[in-house]
């Protein structure tokens, strides 16, 4: 008897081959050459490529939706009316002044003149007007930018470079609002096309057009030739130096590490804590950290549904995770933990350490007082028959691998009190939906916005209606009518000691009431190649501006 | 011994079709003295043992652990293959943890060893359901008649049309990530391949003298396929499914990989290596083990499978 036995063999013979690939692969340890920075002059031309780790954006457009990938990119086609500077003042950029009325409920922009957006159209009070009706059009499927610009009732051309907002309510926040890539200004001719078409390739006065995007591989950005709108704290004027960037879409990790080594890519995004730690003692490779504005990265404990809608049950998780130990072995120093709703960059941010500790004897003992007292036979608590179980959708795209694993650590430490915790790791749009199914005990759900407006976003009652993406940003599903108070008032008072004091009012109330588990700075970390000089991200949203930046040979 | 007598095991239904009458096991070719297989003197063992070569003595070894560490894990695992330690984490290998740890401070070797029962099992698992449903559309094609035959043949062209990992991520994406689903979508994308070498020898042995004269003495249909045609076509499959086994292990650790198998935190070699990927730079240990673990099976289930098929092919 003779056998076909070919085929299977070889398959199998093929498939251990594979594995054992991956087994070298991890026998070899990388390396870097040296060469001596070189920041003298600078150079024009070249091709920068940038490998990005975030989610490849469904639209370049980052009116429609608007999540921090979106931002990435359209920082460096797309320009805002303000910016802000390392001071944390609020400059010009396509506004040259602003004019607050005395009631608070009406704004008049003066724009910059001179300024076309690149396919040839002239920025004016009429597009700045289009561009706001744009981002409030149920129609553009707008989140961030329509949540930030959500007290404008009405925009009007008052004449060729003035415009006047009329709002509904006083915002504190409108001017931080308008520094952000989310709501930046775009042709109106080109926002009247097709939303596919627009999404493909916006047209904006930024230093760079988008020329061509080749889904699941690269967008191709080139100069501006005929630039001139820089943001006042620009370090030139005129055109960039860069000829033209690749945005590279690599999504692990590891291989983003390589090409940057490899010298096939010149700047990574989403850089690994273990190989930031490495780079240190590295000249090839340095390293540019920008924690982003607004959130703080924190758990948000859904409150709308058991076991989380007991505080009691909510302080005895919080009381039953041991986060400062994953946080200093898995980040190698690079994430200082954060005891905050608001980032670091924040000057509001009001912490209280206190209320975070590690605690398992008194997690236990909060258990038992809520009434999970019983075990089943894999040490989970239970109540009335059901287990003490919480479900966790992470988002594969929004965490690193690090963050990942802190979360596994968070799982096993609160199984000793008796949680289970369930980890869903789900693609963004599975993510999405898992949340618009309102289908999680537990969400980390980073948020960027410039100011400490974002607290409305994030806790009003409000914001538990979905924008019209689908999205609402109140994860936590907090509905608390002091708390509501607190941010309808500190978001119309221009009053600083007021405004900073209805805000820390606010954030006791978000801590207190176990509403969150704060970790760390929104972390966005940067590696790039020594041969790049004048790279610097944007104080806004932290996101890299490549205007300044060339490329010694 | 038990090398042995699992390699007799699988052939036993074979030995139970064809040589029926001889009934009694031969006692004296199976050796009963267990002994490490490198020590085995100048016995009546070492006439079947001279017929192995030292790697299917490695590969029986090597299996022979797996299947110890899938049985009993916690009896060669030091540690809790779950328990976290955050200050003894990403540490090389060492007298303490031989492979080292994880970025959670977990012990690699004992996650390791954990992992060889959801691999075996999922392996097993996957190979039993493409065997078993090859048996089903080989037995119809090949017995059923001409436009059976066509039809299932064509179904399983179709099949061919696509690569096999293909057809199981295409399972998962309707079913949803899991280990259940793993299983059975890495048995329903491995059965055509066995479907269409299961219809061959049926055809082959239905045509046989041996069957003639059965149907000639006037045997039951039934009879005729249980005794005689099904027997003697599934010699084969035995080896196949030994074959089998490895790439199954292959192909579920692929899955679990690319994050659809096993949810986090299951010690599961494809998980390991998709976790230690990260680290590759820094902290080499955390995929070289796990990756050894699944070449050495997918190894060891080869060279095993080979041996098995020289043995039979022999007969």
């Amino acid at each position: 008897m003779s056998f076909p036995f070919r085929t299977p063999r070889r398959a199998v013979v093929s498939a251990a081959g594979a594995a054992a690939a991956v087994v070298l692969l991890a026998g070899c340890s990388a390396g870097g050459t040296g060469s001596e920075e070189n920041a003298g002059e600078p150079v024009s031309g070249g091709n920068l490529v940038y490998a990005t780790g975030d989610a490849e954006p469904t639209c370049l457009d980052p009116h429609v939706g608007g999540n921090y990938p979106q931002a990435l990119a359209a920082s460096q086609y797309l320009e805002p009316l303000v910016s802000k500077n390392d001071d944390g003042e609020i400059i010009p950029w396509l506004a040259s002044e602003w004019q607050e009325s005395e009631d608070g409920l009406t704004w008049t922009f003066t724009l910059r003149e001179g300024v076309q957006f690149t396919d040839g159209t002239p920025l004016n009070a009429e597009a700045v007007k289009a561009n706001i009706e744009h981002v409030q059009d149920p129609e553009t499927a707008s989140s961030t930018g329509y949540l930030a610009l959500q007290k404008i009732e009405s925009a009007e051309a008052v004449d060729d470079l003035t415009l006047k907002l009329n709002l509904k309510a006083p915002d504190s926040a409108l001017l931080e609002s308008f520094s952000m890539p989310w709501v930046a200004i775009q042709s109106p001719k080109a926002l009247e096309r097709s939303q596919e078409e627009n999404c493909a390739a916006p047209v904006g006065t930024g230093p760079f057009i988008v020329e061509d995007w080749v889904k699941q591989d690269s967008i191709t950005m080139v100069r501006n030739e005929n630039y001139n709108s820089p943001p006042a704290d620009a370090a030139h004027e005129g055109p960039a130096y860069l000829e033209s960037i690749t945005w590279k879409f690599i999504p692990e990790s590891a291989t983003r590490y390589a090409a940057l080594q490899a010298g096939e890519v010149h700047v990574i995004d989403n850089a690994q804590p273990d190989t930031i730690a490495a780079a240190e003692n590295n000249d090839v490779i340095k390293h540019l950290d920008a924690p982003r504005p607004g959130a703080s990265n924190r758990l948000e404990l859904n409150t709308s549904k058991a076991p989380f809608n007991d505080p009691l049950v909510r302080e005895a998780f919080v009381r039953a995770v041991n986060v400062n130990d994953g946080v200093s072995s898995l980040f190698f120093g690079t994430a200082e933990r954060s005891y905050s709703p608001l980032s670091s960059v924040e000057p509001l941010g009001y912490s209280d350490e206190s209320l975070f500790g590690y605690d398992p004897a008194e997690a236990n003992r909060l258990l038992d007082e809520a009434g999970w007292t019983e075990r089943d036979a894999e040490g989970y608590r239970v109540k009335d028959g059901k287990r003490l179980s919480l479900e966790f959708p992470v988002s594969t795209n929004q965490s690193i691998p690090a963050e990942q694993s802190l979360f596994e650590q968070l799982q096993a430490t609160a199984k000793e009190a008796g949680f289970e915790i369930k980890l869903n790791l789900l693609d963004l749009s599975s993510w999405y939906g898992a949340l618009a199914e309102n289908d999680y005990n537990l969400v980390s759900a980073p948020y960027t916005k410039v100011g400490p407006d974002v607290l409305r976003i994030l806790f009003h009652s409000d914001s538990t209606v979905p924008a019209p993406s689908g999205y609402f940003a109140n994860l936590s599903q907090v509905k608390q009518d002091e708390l509501d108070e607190l941010l309808t008032k500190g978001s119309g008072t221009s009053d600083p000691a007021e405004r900073a004091a209805l805000y820390e009012e606010a954030q006791k109330i978000v801590l207190e009431g176990y509403y969150i588990l704060p970790l760390y700075d929104q972390q966005n970390h940067f590696l790039y190649r020594s041969e790049v000089s004048g790279l610097r991200a944007l104080p806004t949203v932290s996101t890299p501006t490549f205007y300044d930046a060339w490329l010694n040979s | 011994m038990s090398i042995f007598s699992s390699k007799r095991n699988h052939q036993d239904p074979v030995l139970a079709g064809t040589s029926r009458a001889a009934g009694t096991p031969d006692v004296a070719e199976t050796p009963g003295t267990p002994g490490a297989p490198g020590t085995l003197g100048p016995t009546r063992g070492l006439r079947r043992v001279s017929g192995l070569r030292a790697v299917e003595l490695g590969a029986a070894a090597v299996a022979l652990f797996l299947v110890l560490a899938a049985c009993f894990p916690t009896l060669l695992a030091p540690f809790d293959p779950l328990a976290i330690n955050p200050a003894d984490s990403f540490q090389g290998p060492s007298a303490k943890h031989w492979f080292g740890t994880d970025e959670s401070g977990r012990d690699i070797y004992s996650r390791v060893i954990h992992g060889a029962r959801p691999s075996l099992l999922i392996g097993a698992a996957a190979t039993a359901i493409g065997v078993g449903l090859a048996l089903v559309l080989g037995t119809l094609a090949g017995l059923g008649g001409r436009w059976l035959d066509f039809g299932v043949g064509r179904i399983l062209e179709v099949l061919f049309a696509l690569p096999g990992l293909l057809l199981a991520l295409v399972f998962i994406a309707l079913a949803g990530p899991g280990i259940t689903t793993s299983v059975v979508a890495v048995g329903l994308s491995t059965a055509p391949g066995y479907a269409r070498i299961i219809r061959g020898q049926i055809s082959q042995v239905r045509s046989s003298a041996m069957v003639e004269a059965a149907v000639v003495l006037g045997r039951r249909p039934a009879q005729v396929l249980f005794r005689h045609i099904l027997p003697n076509a599934l010699s084969p499959v035995f080896v196949l499914g030994t074959l089998g086994l490895g790439q199954a292990v292959v192909w579920a650790s692929s899955l679990s990989f690319l994050g659809l198998g096993a949810p986090p935190p299951a010690a599961e070699w494809g998980a390991m290596l998709a976790a230690g990927r990260t680290y590759l730079g820094t902290a080499w240990w955390m995929t070289f083990f796990p990756g050894v673990a699944i070449v050495l099976t997918a190894a060891s289930s080869t060279v095993l499978g080979r041996a098995l098929q020289r043995r039979v092919a022999g007969r």
